[in-house]
């Protein structure tokens, strides 16, 4: 059997003409991508469309990466760029990125519909509600580090950010998250009594 | 407070000094606040890290591979005209320009005043094809519609690809 092939390896097959490593690729990062496609898009076929768009284009500019970061960080600043043009096209309130009160009725219909089967909820819904909720790139920061397997530099790296910049962004990201958290799981507590 | 999250925060992460490093171990064993707050950043910080991925449709990697195949069968447009074959027209022209303006030039004759006597060399039974017959209007305007149309595409062509490496960049 074929031991796992890094990234790396599955590219130069890609440049040797070798389209099947790229479904490998495709595969092994379509997650993720479309993970955090869904933190700008809010939208599943909104997402599909962005994570596809991403991959199109890596694919397109797979010769041109340097190889001086890894592959994943490298892909990660496409979706980043293609999300935040997405956003501009569609005119999802260019603002709505930097006001929180766009997503507050997000928050406030999910909270609606989800009364129902409340007792099937676990504490991973509430989370992944909760970072629903968060601005767009508060959620890309939390989601890079906590699934990417990015370090600061890396996601500094991948949103055109300094370290430190990411750092300070994480910190408040984490505040608001746990804000979140807390306010839904309140919110809950209230509609079971 | 926000301080002392802020330090937690680096502590938990590992982007601290040894020396701060042992400073906040220190403070977390002797100050309250600081064990009590440590304790609930990592409670939450285990809970941040079981954040679920989201799963794309089954078709996405087929969808990516399909489109990719698409925008490679409209590329051949201008990769698949081998080159050899525009290599090999080009020559033939060459040749036969090379081989006609060597053929002129031998037949002039140099010795003589002013222009050479071209005519006077070219022989009594040789004949110019008479093409005047086969040249009518429409024909011309068919010809100048065609290089048109051939002209329109090839734009759109440029146009398509400059926009293609603008989406790309």
């Amino acid at each position: 059997m074929q031991s796992k092939l890094s990234d790396i390896e599955l590219i130069d097959q890609v440049l040797a003409g070798n389209q099947a490593a790229y479904a490998d690729l495709v595969k092994r990062h379509q997650r993720f991508v479309f993970t955090l496609a869904m933190r700008f898009a809010k939208g599943r076929e909104d997402a599909e469309e962005i994570a596809q768009d991403c991959f199109i284009k890596a694919y397109r500019s797979l010769a041109s990466f340097q190889r001086q970061s890894k592959f994943s960080t490298w892909l990660y600043s496409i979706v980043y760029t293609t999300a935040m043009t997405f956003l501009r096209k569609k005119r999802v309130d260019t603002d709505s990125i930097d006001d929180e009160n766009t997503y507050i009725q997000v928050e406030n219909q999910s909270s609606a519909y989800d009364v129902n089967n409340a007792e099937n909820k676990s504490r991973s819904f509430y989370l992944n509600q909760a970072i629903e909720q968060l601005l767009p790139d508060d959620a890309t920061i939390i989601t890079l580090f906590y699934k990417g397997e990015q370090s600061l530099e890396e996601i500094g790296q991948a949103l055109g950010m300094e370290a430190n910049t990411v750092k300070v962004k994480l910190f408040r990201a984490r505040q608001r998250l746990k804000e979140k958290l807390e306010r839904n799981l309140k919110h809950e507590a209230k509609e079971l009594i | 407070m926000n301080n002392i999250e802020e330090t937690l925060w680096n502590y938990i992460d590992g982007n601290c000094t040894p020396d701060e490093q042992s400073v906040i171990s220190t403070l977390i064993a002797s100050d309250e606040a600081y064990r009590l707050k440590y304790q609930e950043l990592l409670i939450l910080n285990k809970e941040f890290e079981t954040i679920e991925l989201e799963e794309p449709s089954m078709a996405f990697t087929y969808n990516v591979i399909e489109a990719i195949r698409t925008e490679q069968a409209q590329v051949p447009l201008k990769a698949a005209i081998n080159k050899r074959i525009i290599l090999g027209i080009a020559l033939f022209f060459v040749i036969s320009l090379t081989g006609f303006l060597i053929y002129a030039l031998s037949n002039m004759d140099w010795s003589g005043q002013g222009m050479p006597d071209l005519a006077a060399k070219v022989p009594v039974n040789f004949k110019v094809p008479d093409v005047s017959s086969h040249i009518s209007k429409p024909l011309v305007e068919g010809f100048m519609f065609f290089d048109v149309v051939l002209a329109l595409f090839l734009f759109d062509t440029y146009l398509r690809r400059k926009n293609i490496s603008r989406q790309a960049n």
